[in-house]
């Protein structure tokens, strides 16, 4: 085991793919407090679910990079899921259903017809062992952007998902803060999906919060808590990995799930009151 | 009390749907003055405030002379976030995220507007474990920073005990006299405000009466407003 961790330290290309993984683990573990808290966990699946079909278009369109195309087509389904939310009576959940079924069918569709059925696989579960110095630019670059958000709109966010009303008679432009959230989420998102595949991502999104949220009282808890947890399950997820010769982006979903299973049995050891 | 007024209603009307929820209101209020909004559930009260707060379209003209503080109606919340009152009180006292601590600043100042109200002892507390009485502390404390000139209170005692209601009307009775607020205080109680408001105004869509609360409040005004349902007075009850 420890000479794997050294493998990783020492050479070069496994170097890389630790480093992606650190960033894939901390853009993902400072916005997940902020995707739970607003109860967007459905919206940035519904967001990732998009990217095939953006991948898709853009094989089909013959765009130089399907990246460019992913990235604006799951900005543009995030907005387009934003504007329908303000005029539909539906609820959130079944319109990021539609979303989702929609799209997936739609890129499943066209991915089949311009590369065959292989490449699937890669996308919903990512493909670590082969992240090069590409993928490690855009997912500094995710890092930074998430860092950002937080960094300059925490307070707002977390004011709107403690009460929107309130937030709004505080004379906060909620609306925009709430396309602005959507929008980033969707950048990180895609951008993520492409590096380490679908269910990485959301799992990355969602977990690291849901457990440090079981074991916290404060913001500030909760937050560090996640990005703890994020970089934990992601450093053991890829380490394991390796030593007992399985899938990298599953294991490292396998690891922060395991996690959260522990804070869940944990909680009541803390005295926490339970959720109502 | 001056005679500067710092509230003003001219005919606003809010509509959805094509319904009026509110119609041609109109009334002023000065500086210094405590007044009650009542009405029965669905008089559009609430709908009047959000007015005042500019956050629903509406015909006519309104007029505000100062900085409004809000406290919402028994507000919904995610009771489950983590998150202390120090931290609540500090996502609008400071703009740096408060998971990268909270400024000593930020916190001297939150805890002396939970001192104007008797809640530093909550300042650790977990906001999702407040009782009703408590959090409605919680959001006037967060209501005066910025030391606004207009108080917006929307039923401010629901869901708060008895005792719990008394200390807290009390609470505001001492921001109009000690820092001369200006307070629109919105009930559906009657006997909750009428003690403590120099003037009520009664608003079922229309406004139905204004004036003092002692000259006004007769059983045939009460009965005009609600529709003949006499309970709302010296009579609780909670939805």
């Amino acid at each position: 085991m420890i000479d794997i961790v050294i493998n990783y330290l020492t050479e070069p290309w496994q170097t890389t793919i630790l480093l992606c993984v650190v960033f894939a683990c901390v853009s993902s573990g400072v916005l997940s407090p902020i995707v739970v808290s607003s109860r967007m966990a459905f919206f940035s699946d519904a967001v990732a679910h998009s990217t095939l079909a953006g991948v898709a278009l853009g094989m089909l369109l013959g765009v130089g990079s399907p990246v460019t195309t992913m990235i604006a087509f799951a900005v543009i389904v995030a907005l387009l899921i934003a504007t329908l939310r303000q005029y539909t009576t539906l609820a959130l959940d079944t319109l990021l259903g539609v979303a989702m079924a929609g799209s997936l069918a739609f890129g499943v569709l066209i991915y089949e017809k311009v590369r065959g059925y292989s490449d699937l696989h890669s996308y919903l579960f990512g493909s670590v062992s082969l992240l090069g110095t590409e993928d490690l630019m855009f997912l500094a670059a995710n890092a930074v952007l998430a860092l950002l958000m937080v960094g300059l709109f925490a307070n707002k966010f977390l004011l709107v998902a403690v009460s929107r009303p309130l937030a709004q008679a505080r004379g906060l432009p909620v609306a925009r803060y709430e396309y602005l959230l959507i929008v980033v989420l969707g950048l990180v998102v895609a951008v993520g999906v492409r590096a380490v595949g679908l269910l990485l991502v959301n799992a990355l999104l969602i977990v690291p919060a849901a457990t440090s949220r079981n074991l916290s009282r404060s913001v500030a808890g909760m937050f560090w808590g996640s990005v703890a947890v994020a970089l934990t399950a992601g450093l053991a997820g890829l380490f394991l990995s390796d030593w007992l010769d399985f899938a990298a982006s599953p294991g490292i979903v396998a690891a922060a799930v395991i996690l959260f299973l522990v804070s869940q049995l944990l909680r009541p050891l803390l005295g926490h009151h339970v959720a109502e | 009390m001056g005679h500067e007024p710092l509230l003003q209603l001219n005919n606003v009307t809010v509509e959805a749907g094509g319904k009026a929820l509110v119609r041609d209101v109109s009334f002023t209020l000065v500086r210094g003055e405590m007044i009650a909004l009542i009405g029965p559930n669905g008089a559009g009260k609430t709908t009047l405030l959000r007015a005042i707060l500019g956050l629903v379209r509406y015909r006519g003209k309104i007029v505000i002379g100062g900085r409004i503080g809000y406290v919402p109606q028994r507000l919904q919340y995610d009771r489950t976030l983590p998150m202390t009152v120090l931290e609540f009180m500090a996502l609008t006292l400071q703009s740096s995220p408060v998971m990268f601590g909270i400024r000593r600043a930020t916190r001297r100042r939150a805890l002396e507007l939970l001192d104007h109200v008797g809640a530093t002892r909550l300042a650790r507390s977990s906001l999702g474990g407040l009782s009703g009485g408590e959090l409605q502390r919680v959001m006037l404390a967060g209501a005066l920073h910025g030391a606004p000139e207009l108080l917006l209170l929307d039923e401010p005692a629901a869901g708060v005990d008895i005792e719990g209601e008394a200390t807290f009307l009390e609470l505001i009775h001492r921001q109009v006299h000690e820092r001369g607020a200006t307070v629109v205080l919105v009930s559906h109680d009657l006997s909750v405000v009428s003690d403590i408001t120099d003037r009520v105004i009664c608003l079922n869509v229309d406004l139905k009466c204004e004036g003092k609360a002692k000259d006004l409040l007769t059983a045939e005004r009460i009965a005009e407003v609600f529709g003949g349902h006499k309970a709302v007075y010296g009579h609780h009850h909670h939805h």
